[in-house]
Protein backbone atom coordinates (compact mmCIF):
# COMPACT_ATOMS: atom_id res chain seq x y z
CA UNK A 1 0.00 0.00 0.00
CA UNK A 2 1.30 3.44 -0.89
CA UNK A 3 2.24 5.58 2.07
CA UNK A 4 0.45 8.86 2.52
CA UNK A 5 2.61 11.90 1.93
CA UNK A 6 2.81 14.70 4.45
CA UNK A 7 0.49 16.71 2.24
CA UNK A 8 -1.99 13.85 2.18
CA UNK A 9 -1.86 13.57 5.94
CA UNK A 10 -2.32 17.29 6.46
CA UNK A 11 -5.20 17.30 4.09
CA UNK A 12 -6.80 14.34 5.81
CA UNK A 13 -6.38 15.84 9.23
CA UNK A 14 -7.81 19.13 8.08
CA UNK A 15 -10.75 17.31 6.58
CA UNK A 16 -11.29 15.32 9.74
CA UNK A 17 -11.27 18.44 11.85
CA UNK A 18 -13.67 20.24 9.62
CA UNK A 19 -16.06 17.54 8.64
CA UNK A 20 -17.80 14.82 10.45
CA UNK A 21 -19.24 12.48 7.98
CA UNK A 22 -22.12 10.47 9.21
CA UNK A 23 -21.82 6.80 8.64
CA UNK A 24 -24.40 4.99 6.66
CA UNK A 25 -27.05 4.32 9.20
CA UNK A 26 -28.02 0.97 7.85
CA UNK A 27 -31.40 1.27 9.47
CA UNK A 28 -33.66 -1.22 7.83
CA UNK A 29 -37.25 -0.72 6.98
CA UNK A 30 -38.74 -4.05 7.85
CA UNK A 31 -41.48 -4.07 5.26
CA UNK A 32 -39.23 -3.80 2.25
CA UNK A 33 -35.88 -4.67 3.73
CA UNK A 34 -34.27 -1.63 2.23
CA UNK A 35 -31.86 0.62 3.97
CA UNK A 36 -31.62 4.29 4.64
CA UNK A 37 -29.09 6.12 2.54
CA UNK A 38 -26.33 7.91 4.35
CA UNK A 39 -26.33 11.58 4.82
CA UNK A 40 -23.30 13.50 5.72
CA UNK A 41 -23.32 16.00 8.51
CA UNK A 42 -20.86 18.67 9.22
CA UNK A 43 -19.30 19.27 12.58
CA UNK A 44 -21.61 21.12 14.90
CA UNK A 45 -24.62 20.75 12.69
CA UNK A 46 -26.94 17.82 12.71
CA UNK A 47 -27.84 16.31 9.43
CA UNK A 48 -31.31 17.18 8.29
CA UNK A 49 -31.51 14.95 5.27
CA UNK A 50 -30.74 11.53 6.53
CA UNK A 51 -33.46 9.38 5.09
CA UNK A 52 -34.40 8.45 1.64
CA UNK A 53 -37.70 8.16 -0.10
CA UNK A 54 -36.17 5.20 -1.89
CA UNK A 55 -36.22 3.29 1.32
CA UNK A 56 -39.53 4.27 2.78
CA UNK A 57 -42.68 2.32 2.40
CA UNK A 58 -45.84 3.79 1.04
CA UNK A 59 -47.14 4.17 4.54
CA UNK A 60 -44.35 6.49 5.58
CA UNK A 61 -43.98 8.40 2.36
CA UNK A 62 -47.08 10.42 3.02
CA UNK A 63 -47.33 12.60 0.00
CA UNK A 64 -51.04 13.02 -0.14
CA UNK A 65 -51.71 13.01 -3.83
CA UNK A 66 -50.66 10.60 -6.52
CA UNK A 67 -51.83 12.92 -9.24
CA UNK A 68 -49.80 15.83 -10.51
CA UNK A 69 -49.69 18.62 -7.98
CA UNK A 70 -49.93 22.18 -9.08
CA UNK A 71 -50.75 23.83 -5.81
CA UNK A 72 -48.09 26.37 -4.98
CA UNK A 73 -49.12 26.16 -1.36
CA UNK A 74 -48.98 22.39 -1.21
CA UNK A 75 -47.32 21.24 1.95
CA UNK A 76 -45.78 18.00 2.98
CA UNK A 77 -45.48 16.34 6.30
CA UNK A 78 -42.15 15.85 7.97
CA UNK A 79 -41.94 12.35 6.58
CA UNK A 80 -43.05 13.09 3.06
CA UNK A 81 -40.78 13.27 0.09
CA UNK A 82 -40.31 16.84 -1.06
CA UNK A 83 -42.90 17.98 -3.50
CA UNK A 84 -42.40 20.05 -6.59
CA UNK A 85 -44.77 22.68 -7.90
CA UNK A 86 -45.11 24.54 -11.14
CA UNK A 87 -43.03 27.67 -11.42
CA UNK A 88 -42.06 30.27 -13.94
CA UNK A 89 -38.66 31.05 -15.33
CA UNK A 90 -36.85 34.10 -14.06
CA UNK A 91 -33.72 35.17 -12.30
CA UNK A 92 -32.40 32.51 -9.99
CA UNK A 93 -33.54 29.63 -12.17
CA UNK A 94 -31.16 26.72 -12.71
CA UNK A 95 -31.35 23.82 -15.14
CA UNK A 96 -31.57 20.16 -14.21
CA UNK A 97 -30.50 18.00 -17.10
CA UNK A 98 -28.05 15.38 -18.11
CA UNK A 99 -24.37 16.19 -17.99
CA UNK B 1 -36.50 38.02 -3.19
CA UNK B 2 -33.34 38.57 -5.21
CA UNK B 3 -31.12 35.52 -5.45
CA UNK B 4 -27.38 35.91 -5.90
CA UNK B 5 -25.47 33.35 -7.92
CA UNK B 6 -21.96 32.25 -8.80
CA UNK B 7 -20.95 29.86 -11.58
CA UNK B 8 -17.70 28.08 -12.35
CA UNK B 9 -16.33 24.76 -13.62
CA UNK B 10 -15.27 21.86 -11.41
CA UNK B 11 -15.36 18.06 -11.49
CA UNK B 12 -15.60 18.30 -15.27
CA UNK B 13 -18.94 20.06 -15.14
CA UNK B 14 -20.64 23.35 -14.33
CA UNK B 15 -21.14 24.44 -10.75
CA UNK B 16 -23.90 26.88 -9.81
CA UNK B 17 -24.31 28.23 -6.30
CA UNK B 18 -27.33 30.38 -5.47
CA UNK B 19 -27.92 32.13 -2.16
CA UNK B 20 -31.07 33.83 -0.95
CA UNK B 21 -28.95 36.33 0.98
CA UNK B 22 -26.54 37.94 -1.50
CA UNK B 23 -24.20 38.89 1.32
CA UNK B 24 -23.72 35.22 2.12
CA UNK B 25 -22.87 34.13 -1.41
CA UNK B 26 -19.12 34.41 -0.92
CA UNK B 27 -19.20 32.23 2.19
CA UNK B 28 -21.33 29.68 0.37
CA UNK B 29 -19.03 29.68 -2.63
CA UNK B 30 -15.92 29.12 -0.53
CA UNK B 31 -17.55 26.23 1.34
CA UNK B 32 -18.65 24.60 -1.91
CA UNK B 33 -15.21 24.99 -3.48
CA UNK B 34 -13.62 23.31 -0.48
CA UNK B 35 -15.98 20.34 -0.61
CA UNK B 36 -15.47 19.92 -4.37
CA UNK B 37 -11.69 20.00 -3.94
CA UNK B 38 -12.01 17.22 -1.38
CA UNK B 39 -14.34 15.24 -3.64
CA UNK B 40 -12.01 15.57 -6.62
CA UNK B 41 -9.07 14.29 -4.59
CA UNK B 42 -11.08 11.48 -3.05
CA UNK B 43 -13.06 9.89 -5.85
CA UNK B 44 -12.30 11.27 -9.27
CA UNK B 45 -11.93 8.30 -11.62
CA UNK B 46 -9.83 10.38 -14.00
CA UNK B 47 -7.10 11.50 -11.62
CA UNK B 48 -4.35 8.94 -11.24
CA UNK B 49 -3.59 10.35 -7.81
CA UNK B 50 -7.14 10.23 -6.47
CA UNK B 51 -7.87 7.85 -3.64
CA UNK B 52 -10.37 5.99 -5.83
CA UNK B 53 -7.81 5.44 -8.60
CA UNK B 54 -5.32 4.10 -6.06
CA UNK B 55 -8.00 1.84 -4.59
CA UNK B 56 -9.01 0.52 -8.02
CA UNK B 57 -5.36 -0.30 -8.72
CA UNK B 58 -5.05 -2.35 -5.52
CA UNK B 59 -7.50 -5.16 -6.08
CA UNK B 60 -7.01 -8.05 -3.71
CA UNK B 61 -5.67 -5.87 -0.90
CA UNK B 62 -7.24 -4.02 1.98
CA UNK B 63 -6.76 -0.28 1.59
CA UNK B 64 -7.14 2.56 4.07
CA UNK B 65 -9.47 5.25 2.81
CA UNK B 66 -10.43 8.73 3.96
CA UNK B 67 -13.76 9.38 5.69
CA UNK B 68 -15.00 11.05 2.51
CA UNK B 69 -14.21 8.10 0.24
CA UNK B 70 -15.62 5.71 2.83
CA UNK B 71 -18.84 7.72 2.84
CA UNK B 72 -18.96 7.83 -0.97
CA UNK B 73 -18.44 4.08 -1.30
CA UNK B 74 -20.93 3.30 1.45
CA UNK B 75 -23.49 5.52 -0.26
CA UNK B 76 -22.91 3.72 -3.56
CA UNK B 77 -23.31 0.34 -1.87
CA UNK B 78 -26.50 1.46 -0.16
CA UNK B 79 -27.81 2.60 -3.53
CA UNK B 80 -27.01 -0.82 -4.94
CA UNK B 81 -28.80 -2.51 -2.07
CA UNK B 82 -31.86 -0.26 -2.34
CA UNK B 83 -32.13 -0.91 -6.07
CA UNK B 84 -31.26 -4.61 -5.88
CA UNK B 85 -28.15 -4.01 -7.93
CA UNK B 86 -29.72 -1.94 -10.68
CA UNK B 87 -27.37 0.88 -9.71
CA UNK B 88 -24.05 -0.82 -8.97
CA UNK B 89 -20.62 0.76 -8.39
CA UNK B 90 -18.73 -2.29 -9.65
CA UNK B 91 -19.31 -1.17 -13.24
CA UNK B 92 -15.90 0.54 -13.19
CA UNK B 93 -14.16 -1.91 -15.50
CA UNK B 94 -17.18 -2.16 -17.82
CA UNK B 95 -17.46 1.56 -18.33
CA UNK B 96 -13.72 1.85 -18.89
CA UNK B 97 -13.78 -0.91 -21.53
CA UNK B 98 -16.75 0.81 -23.17
CA UNK B 99 -14.46 3.75 -23.80
CA UNK B 100 -15.15 6.09 -20.91
CA UNK B 101 -11.62 5.92 -19.62
CA UNK B 102 -10.66 9.57 -19.38
CA UNK B 103 -12.11 12.97 -18.69
CA UNK B 104 -15.14 13.18 -20.95
CA UNK B 105 -13.78 16.10 -22.97
CA UNK B 106 -10.96 13.84 -24.15
CA UNK B 107 -13.01 10.81 -25.23
CA UNK B 108 -15.76 12.44 -27.26
CA UNK B 109 -14.24 11.81 -30.70
CA UNK B 110 -14.51 8.52 -32.60
CA UNK B 111 -11.38 6.49 -31.92
CA UNK B 112 -12.38 3.53 -33.99
CA UNK B 113 -14.14 0.28 -33.13
CA UNK B 114 -13.83 -1.51 -29.81
CA UNK B 115 -14.83 -5.04 -28.88
CA UNK B 116 -17.63 -5.18 -26.31
CA UNK B 117 -18.90 -8.38 -24.78
CA UNK B 118 -21.93 -8.69 -22.56
CA UNK B 119 -20.97 -9.82 -19.08
CA UNK B 120 -22.58 -9.22 -15.72
CA UNK B 121 -20.50 -6.91 -13.53
CA UNK B 122 -18.94 -8.42 -10.38
CA UNK B 123 -21.69 -7.01 -8.17
CA UNK B 124 -21.68 -4.66 -5.22
CA UNK B 125 -21.71 -7.56 -2.72
CA UNK B 126 -18.03 -8.28 -3.42
CA UNK B 127 -16.96 -4.92 -1.98
CA UNK B 128 -16.00 -5.12 1.67
CA UNK B 129 -16.09 -1.92 3.70
CA UNK B 130 -15.00 -1.71 7.33
CA UNK B 131 -16.60 1.55 8.43
CA UNK B 132 -14.89 1.53 11.82
CA UNK B 133 -11.42 0.86 10.48
CA UNK B 134 -12.04 2.97 7.36
CA UNK B 135 -10.77 0.26 5.04
CA UNK B 136 -12.06 -1.09 1.75
CA UNK B 137 -11.23 -4.36 0.04
CA UNK B 138 -11.91 -4.96 -3.64
CA UNK B 139 -11.31 -8.38 -5.18
CA UNK B 140 -8.68 -8.41 -7.88
CA UNK B 141 -10.04 -7.10 -11.17
CA UNK B 142 -12.93 -5.20 -9.59
CA UNK B 143 -13.01 -1.47 -10.23
CA UNK B 144 -15.46 1.02 -8.72
CA UNK B 145 -17.18 3.84 -10.53
CA UNK B 146 -19.14 6.19 -8.28
CA UNK B 147 -20.73 8.11 -11.12
CA UNK B 148 -24.30 7.20 -10.19
CA UNK B 149 -24.03 8.64 -6.69
CA UNK B 150 -20.78 10.59 -6.38
CA UNK B 151 -21.75 13.86 -8.01
CA UNK B 152 -25.11 13.92 -6.27
CA UNK B 153 -23.46 13.18 -2.94
CA UNK B 154 -21.08 16.04 -3.61
CA UNK B 155 -24.06 18.33 -4.24
CA UNK B 156 -25.68 17.28 -0.96
CA UNK B 157 -22.43 17.74 0.97
CA UNK B 158 -21.70 21.06 -0.67
CA UNK B 159 -25.18 22.41 0.04
CA UNK B 160 -24.93 21.46 3.70
CA UNK B 161 -21.43 22.88 3.98
CA UNK B 162 -22.51 26.11 2.35
CA UNK B 163 -25.55 26.44 4.57
CA UNK B 164 -23.37 25.85 7.61
CA UNK B 165 -20.97 28.55 6.48
CA UNK B 166 -23.71 31.09 5.85
CA UNK B 167 -25.05 33.31 8.58
CA UNK B 168 -28.50 33.56 7.07
CA UNK B 169 -30.70 32.37 4.25
CA UNK B 170 -30.66 29.32 2.09
CA UNK B 171 -28.53 27.90 -0.69
CA UNK B 172 -28.87 25.86 -3.86
CA UNK B 173 -25.95 23.93 -5.31
CA UNK B 174 -26.09 22.50 -8.82
CA UNK B 175 -23.36 20.21 -10.11
CA UNK B 176 -24.02 19.56 -13.76
CA UNK B 177 -27.75 19.62 -13.19
CA UNK B 178 -27.73 17.55 -9.99
CA UNK B 179 -29.29 19.93 -7.50
CA UNK B 180 -29.32 20.05 -3.70
CA UNK B 181 -30.80 22.78 -1.53
CA UNK B 182 -30.40 23.62 2.15
CA UNK B 183 -31.91 26.21 4.43
CA UNK B 184 -34.60 28.68 3.51
CA UNK B 185 -35.80 28.76 -0.07
CA UNK B 186 -36.96 31.79 -2.01
CA UNK B 187 -40.69 32.47 -1.88
CA UNK B 188 -42.43 29.69 -3.81
CA UNK B 189 -39.32 27.53 -3.83
CA UNK B 190 -36.15 27.22 -5.89
CA UNK B 191 -36.91 27.36 -9.59
CA UNK B 192 -35.56 24.55 -11.72
CA UNK B 193 -35.90 24.27 -15.49
CA UNK B 194 -36.25 20.61 -16.41
CA UNK B 195 -34.32 19.74 -19.55
CA UNK B 196 -32.41 16.88 -21.09
CA UNK B 197 -29.11 18.74 -21.07
CA UNK B 198 -27.90 20.71 -18.07
CA UNK B 199 -26.22 23.11 -20.48
CA UNK B 200 -29.61 24.41 -21.63
CA UNK B 201 -29.89 28.05 -20.51
CA UNK B 202 -32.33 28.36 -17.59
CA UNK B 203 -34.43 30.96 -19.41
CA UNK B 204 -35.16 28.53 -22.27
CA UNK B 205 -38.58 27.14 -23.04
CA UNK B 206 -39.58 24.18 -20.92
CA UNK B 207 -41.20 23.25 -17.66
CA UNK B 208 -40.01 25.07 -14.56
CA UNK B 209 -40.67 23.36 -11.25
CA UNK B 210 -40.24 24.76 -7.76
CA UNK B 211 -38.74 22.80 -4.88
CA UNK B 212 -38.38 23.94 -1.30
CA UNK B 213 -36.14 21.21 0.03
CA UNK B 214 -34.32 18.04 -0.95
CA UNK B 215 -32.82 17.47 -4.36
CA UNK B 216 -33.46 17.17 -8.06
CA UNK B 217 -31.44 15.02 -10.42
CA UNK B 218 -31.58 14.11 -14.07
CA UNK B 219 -29.97 11.11 -15.71
CA UNK B 220 -29.78 11.03 -19.46
CA UNK B 221 -28.29 8.92 -22.21
CA UNK B 222 -28.34 11.88 -24.59
CA UNK B 223 -25.52 14.03 -23.26
CA UNK B 224 -22.49 12.03 -22.13
CA UNK B 225 -22.16 10.03 -25.34
CA UNK B 226 -19.22 9.01 -27.45
CA UNK B 227 -18.67 7.05 -30.66
CA UNK B 228 -16.48 4.05 -31.29
CA UNK B 229 -16.39 2.59 -34.78
CA UNK B 230 -19.60 4.34 -35.64
CA UNK B 231 -21.45 2.97 -32.61
CA UNK B 232 -22.83 5.52 -30.19
CA UNK B 233 -22.23 4.66 -26.55
CA UNK B 234 -23.22 6.35 -23.30
CA UNK B 235 -22.28 6.30 -19.64
CA UNK B 236 -25.27 4.59 -18.01
CA UNK B 237 -24.23 0.96 -17.71
CA UNK B 238 -26.66 -1.91 -17.14
CA UNK B 239 -24.96 -4.08 -14.50
CA UNK B 240 -26.61 -7.20 -15.93
CA UNK B 241 -24.80 -6.82 -19.25
CA UNK B 242 -21.94 -4.49 -18.49
CA UNK B 243 -23.01 -2.53 -21.56
CA UNK B 244 -24.69 0.86 -21.99
CA UNK B 245 -28.36 0.47 -21.12
CA UNK B 246 -30.80 0.20 -23.99
CA UNK B 247 -34.20 0.76 -22.41
CA UNK B 248 -37.08 2.96 -23.53
CA UNK B 249 -36.11 6.05 -21.51
CA UNK B 250 -33.47 8.49 -22.69
CA UNK B 251 -33.85 10.98 -19.84
CA UNK B 252 -35.33 10.74 -16.35
CA UNK B 253 -35.67 13.53 -13.78
CA UNK B 254 -36.61 12.82 -10.15
CA UNK B 255 -37.35 14.99 -7.12
CA UNK B 256 -36.44 13.37 -3.80
CA UNK B 257 -35.46 14.02 -0.23
CA UNK B 258 -31.79 14.34 -1.19
CA UNK B 259 -29.93 14.77 -4.44
CA UNK B 260 -28.38 11.34 -3.91
CA UNK B 261 -31.82 9.77 -3.70
CA UNK B 262 -32.96 11.62 -6.78
CA UNK B 263 -29.95 10.53 -8.78
CA UNK B 264 -30.18 6.91 -7.67
CA UNK B 265 -33.83 6.83 -8.71
CA UNK B 266 -33.22 8.58 -12.03
CA UNK B 267 -30.38 6.24 -12.99
CA UNK B 268 -32.26 3.17 -11.77
CA UNK B 269 -35.25 4.19 -13.87
CA UNK B 270 -33.19 4.36 -17.06
CA UNK B 271 -31.63 0.97 -16.40
CA UNK B 272 -34.90 -0.69 -15.36
CA UNK B 273 -36.77 0.39 -18.47
CA UNK B 274 -40.52 -0.12 -18.43
CA UNK B 275 -40.45 -1.54 -14.90
CA UNK B 276 -39.33 1.86 -13.66
CA UNK B 277 -42.86 3.27 -13.79
CA UNK B 278 -44.22 0.94 -11.08
CA UNK B 279 -40.95 1.18 -9.14
CA UNK B 280 -41.14 4.98 -8.99
CA UNK B 281 -44.84 4.98 -8.20
CA UNK B 282 -44.32 2.59 -5.30
CA UNK B 283 -41.85 5.06 -3.82
CA UNK B 284 -44.04 8.14 -4.35
CA UNK B 285 -41.23 9.85 -6.19
CA UNK B 286 -42.18 12.68 -8.54
CA UNK B 287 -40.56 11.80 -11.84
CA UNK B 288 -40.47 12.88 -15.46
CA UNK B 289 -39.50 10.23 -18.01
CA UNK B 290 -38.65 10.96 -21.62
CA UNK B 291 -38.96 8.10 -24.09
CA UNK B 292 -36.44 7.64 -26.84
CA UNK B 293 -38.97 9.11 -29.29
CA UNK B 294 -39.43 12.22 -27.13
CA UNK B 295 -42.74 11.26 -25.52
CA UNK B 296 -42.85 12.53 -21.94
CA UNK B 297 -44.44 10.68 -19.02
CA UNK B 298 -45.10 12.17 -15.57
CA UNK B 299 -45.05 9.84 -12.58
CA UNK B 300 -46.39 10.37 -9.08
CA UNK B 301 -46.85 13.89 -7.74
CA UNK B 302 -45.00 15.61 -10.56
CA UNK B 303 -46.36 19.12 -11.21
CA UNK B 304 -48.84 19.47 -14.05
CA UNK B 305 -46.78 20.65 -17.04
CA UNK B 306 -49.81 22.41 -18.54
CA UNK B 307 -50.42 24.59 -15.53
CA UNK B 308 -49.14 28.12 -15.80
CA UNK B 309 -47.74 29.45 -12.57
CA UNK B 310 -49.49 32.43 -11.08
Amino acid sequence: MKSFTATDRDRGLRRLRRLTFGAVTGATVAVFGMTYVAAASYAGKASTASTTALSTSGSTATTTSSSPSTDQSATTSATAAPTATTGSSGSGTVTSGGS
Amino acid sequence: MAVASKTWKALGTSVHVLATDPQQLRAAEMAVREVLDDVDAAYSRFRADSELSRLNARGGRTVNVSPLLATAISTALTAASATHGVVDPTIGRAIRIAGYDDDFARIAGDRGPIALRAATVPGWQVVRVDSAAKTVHLPEGVELDLGSTGKALAADLAAHAAHTAMKSGGVLVSLGGDIAVAGDSPEGGWRVLVAEDSAVPPDSDGQVICVGSGGVATSSTTVRRWTRGGTVLHHIIDPKTGLPSSGPWRTVTVVARTCVDANIAATAAIVQGEAAVAWLQARHLPARLVENDGTIHYIGPWPDPDRVAA
